[in-house]
């Protein structure tokens, strides 16, 4: 858990008390989707599972689909039965949970849901108010307006509002500048929360940790020692039915832009002043501006784009289309720790297996003592966090090989999460709802930090809009294309298969 | 069996191949995963629980992976020692964790050689937590050689007859420079977290005075906690322990008096009621478990800045 909000309460106690979640509502637009069935509920209800919400805590559900508060409550209690992740379903508890749901059908372009909504949450009234945004990107700026014009969007004496958006913030650097306009005509930054899952996994906040924690690896984090980084998030299955958002998407906007990006930040970023939302977050944010901006030129040089064979059959998929299934790049970070040291960062579906995890390749030894058993300079150094599936850190390093005379192999030492801390860490949203309710910005993207991700990668996006890729280029079940080889290739280096 | 018959180096060798047989018994899923964040050594001497003990090891281990020492205290003379494991599979996966222990069965007296024994026992470099079950260790001296080999001791004093002698002689563990963690305190914590949250509501602002009435012949050890804790969160109000009721003891109401005069009562056993200014409030208290305040505890391995302040 993160660290307790401070409190000038005399009787806290923040080594015990659980992180209390305030007397509230929270709006989900776009309740009938896939994000409120599989993650959203799932996440809200492990938290009443874990006692965390209050009794009086209230979902108000909104979609299209005209419902019953009953019939929205048995489709929601069949999604979090079915994903529910590592964790049992109770009855009972769902009982008591599911009376606090409610259900407002309603366009999200007519004025008429919104007054709608204000009765409902007049009707419950509670203090404070979280509005959701779970629709698809081209609403958030409509939405959050028309909940301005409602006067439902700014805080009152009583309590907060405020607002969660799911990425894609933007689908470019102009469209996310206008969008935070938008937002911003109703909601202040401090009442804004731009969501990115990854920033709420465990392993990734481990990243943290395991950095500012210890005193061993931090010396050793810089471009004196690190020789590259690789930030590989592969996904073995095919757009599954998200054919007709993933193609005005793709893998560099779908997952470089935002996730990836800010993993690169929380991996290479400073060490902070405080363990502070702000502080924190300045720390990103300047690592994301010192990130290099491509030339033109240099565009073909240090990213690949890839679409794997068979994309275009997939429903809803033009069968010219031109979208990446596969990104890589290589972006550097123009500052004293880390200049001329590569952070290679690659995406893609339909990749060998599902694996997401960051590789920092240190330096080879100075001088060489011993060889390999292949008879080639020993590999070097490796650290590997791992974020999914199999949550933990490695370290790989030689050892003698036992028996007669000097035989080096590389082994490996591991932190399994599993091993250490039991068997289950909260889920990304869970983490992230919580801290919504509680006011903790820390794993929040800033609107400074979503512009200077889409300014890293604009040089590409421009690049790959004006050129037409020879797709497909990669089989099922690759690596990706072999262009993505070669651009490591180019500077001595291989990309981690592990 | 004397004393230097139990021999640690034979232990640790009954626990390497306790683990090279669940890794071939486990073949096909690819071995268990072992899994280890401390040593808690758990001494208790009611030979009558130990099924019960088991199992809540067991359960803790889930959340508290450990080498778990269980010294079977049980007065007759002789030690042994036995290695056991403790495997689960956690929801939705295929593979087994697994945590270690060893039983050792001891008698008092020879406390002095279970410390020697448990010394190359305690896993290196993690931490050592020693769970004293029963009231022994607030009256019995032998248990003094086992308390520099752990870096926290929890004990529940619920059970001891005088709570004023409970209270001072956690006290008096703390002053010794150890940390120390009481059951009787940690009970406390869901009636703490109701009070705080009535403060972040201002449903207890500007509290002037607070009356916590006991029921039976004395306060209980949470009583006397909770009091000493109220003084120290409001030090310019008056806090009282009153007696109300016969039976047994407990900690029967509590009235805040401030802006409003809060009154916390339990109509139930799972209920805490709170009523104020004409408004009743109701949250659920459910009784807690051994096992939950045992995974509260041990999740806590560092200082307790609120707990030492009232043992200071």
């Amino acid at each position: 858990m993160l660290k307790p909000v401070a409190s000038n309460n005399p009787f806290a106690d923040p080594l015990r008390f659980d992180r209390r979640v305030p007397e509230c509502a929270i709006v989900i637009f776009g309740a009938n989707g896939d994000l409120t069935k599989r993650k959203l509920l799932p996440a809200l209800y492990r938290l009443a599972y874990e006692r965390r919400l209050p009794d009086s805590f209230a979902i108000v559900g909104n979609s299209r689909t005209a419902m019953t508060d009953d019939a929205f409550r048995e489709k929601m209690h069949e999604s979090v039965k079915q994903f529910l992740e590592d964790s049992p379903f109770d009855e009972d508890l769902w009982s008591s949970f599911s009376r606090n749901i409610y259900y407002v059908a309603g366009d999200l372009n007519d004025a008429k849901l919104y007054a709608d909504l204000k009765t409902k949450l007049d009707e419950l009234n509670r203090p404070n108010v979280l509005y959701y945004l779970s629709t698809q990107p081209s609403y958030y700026g409509p939405v959050v307006e028309a909940i301005g014009a409602a006067g439902m969007g700014r805080s009152t004496e009583k309590g907060w509002h405020r607002v969660v958006i799911e990425k894609p913030f933007g689908h470019d650097l102009d469209s996310a500048r206008a969008l935070n306009a938008r937002v911003h005509s109703v909601f202040p930054e401090e009442a804004v929360f731009r969501i990115d899952h990854y920033l709420g996994k465990e392993t990734v906040q481990n990243i943290v940790a395991f950095r500012f924690g210890n005193g061993i690896f931090e010396p050793l984090w810089n471009r004196r020692y690190v020789n590259h980084v690789q930030i590989t998030a592969a996904e073995s299955i095919g757009v599954e039915g998200r054919g007709a958002y993933y193609q005005e998407a793709g893998a560099l906007r779908d997952m470089i832009q935002n996730h990836l990006l800010q993993v690169m930040a929380t991996v290479a970023m400073e060490p902070p002043a405080a363990f502070e939302p702000d502080s924190m977050r300045d720390e990103r944010a300047k690592l994301l501006r010192s990130v290099k901006i491509m030339k033109p030129e240099e565009v073909g040089f240090h990213s690949v784009a890839g679409q794997y064979r068979g994309f275009r059959e997939e429903q809803g998929v033009d069968p010219n289309s031109q979208t990446n299934t596969f990104a890589a790049a290589t972006f550097f970070v123009d500052n004293w720790r880390w200049a001329g040291v590569p952070f290679y960062i690659r995406s893609g579906k339909k990749l060998p297996k599902r694996t997401t995890d960051i590789a920092i390749q240190f330096n080879s030894a100075p001088h060489t003592l011993f060889m390999s058993e292949d008879g080639r300079p020993p590999r070097p150094n490796l650290l590997i966090l791992r974020i999914q599936p199999e949550e933990g850190i490695s370290l790989r390093f030689l050892s003698k090989y036992p028996g007669a005379g000097m035989r080096l192999r590389p082994v490996s030492m591991d932190f399994n999460y599993g091993s250490s801390f039991g068997e289950r860490s909260p889920s990304a949203y869970e983490t992230l709802l919580m801290d919504v309710m509680v006011g903790d910005a820390t794993l929040y993207t800033r609107q400074d930090m979503v512009e200077a991700s889409w300014k890293a990668v604009t040089p590409i996006l421009e690049s790959w809009t004006e050129r037409t890729f020879d797709f497909p280029n990669y089989d099922p079940g690759t690596w990706g294309p072999a262009e993505s080889d070669a651009m490591l290739a180019r500077n001595g280096h291989k990309w981690r298969n592990g | 069996m004397p004393a230097t018959l139990v021999d640690p180096e034979k232990i640790l060798k009954d626990l390497r191949k306790l683990w090279l047989d669940l890794g071939r018994e486990n073949e096909v899923a690819g071995g268990v995963l072992r899994a280890c964040g401390m040593t808690l050594v758990v001494a208790t001497d009611n030979a009558a629980d130990m099924d019960e003990l088991r199992h809540l090891l067991g359960v803790l281990m889930h959340n508290h992976p450990a080498r778990a020492i269980v010294l079977k205290l049980d007065g007759k003379a002789g030690l042994n020692a036995t290695v056991f494991s403790q495997c689960w599979m956690p929801f939705g996966k295929h593979q087994q964790i697994c945590a270690e222990g060893v039983e050792i069965s001891a008698g008092f007296s020879e406390l002095t050689h279970v410390a020697q024994l448990l010394l190359p026992l305690i896993v290196s470099d993690l931490p050592a937590v020693l769970w004293c079950r029963g009231p022994r260790i607030f009256s019995d001296r032998a248990f003094d050689p086992l308390l520099p080999l752990v870096q926290k001791i929890i004990v529940d004093s619920a059970t001891v007859p005088d709570p004023y002698a409970a209270v001072a002689a956690v006290r008096d563990l703390r002053q010794q420079g150890r940390l120390v963690a009481d059951l009787s305190w940690t009970k406390l914590t869901g009636l703490r977290e109701l009070i705080a949250s009535l403060f972040d509501e201002g449903t207890a602002s500007n509290i002037s005075s607070v009356r916590i009435f006991y029921g039976g012949d004395a306060p209980t050890v949470s009583a006397l906690y909770l009091s000493d804790w109220m003084r120290r969160a409001l030090p310019d109000a008056e806090v009282t322990l009153e007696q109300r009721g016969e039976g047994t003891r407990s900690i029967r109401s509590i009235v805040l008096v401030g802006d409003c005069e809060a009154i916390l009562t339990r109509p139930d056993k799972a209920t805490m009621e709170v009523h104020c200014g004409g408004r009743t409030r109701r949250s659920s208290m459910v009784l807690v478990s051994e096992e939950t305040l045992m995974s509260e505890e041990l999740s806590i391995l560092g200082p307790d800045p609120v707990f030492d302040r009232i043992l200071a």
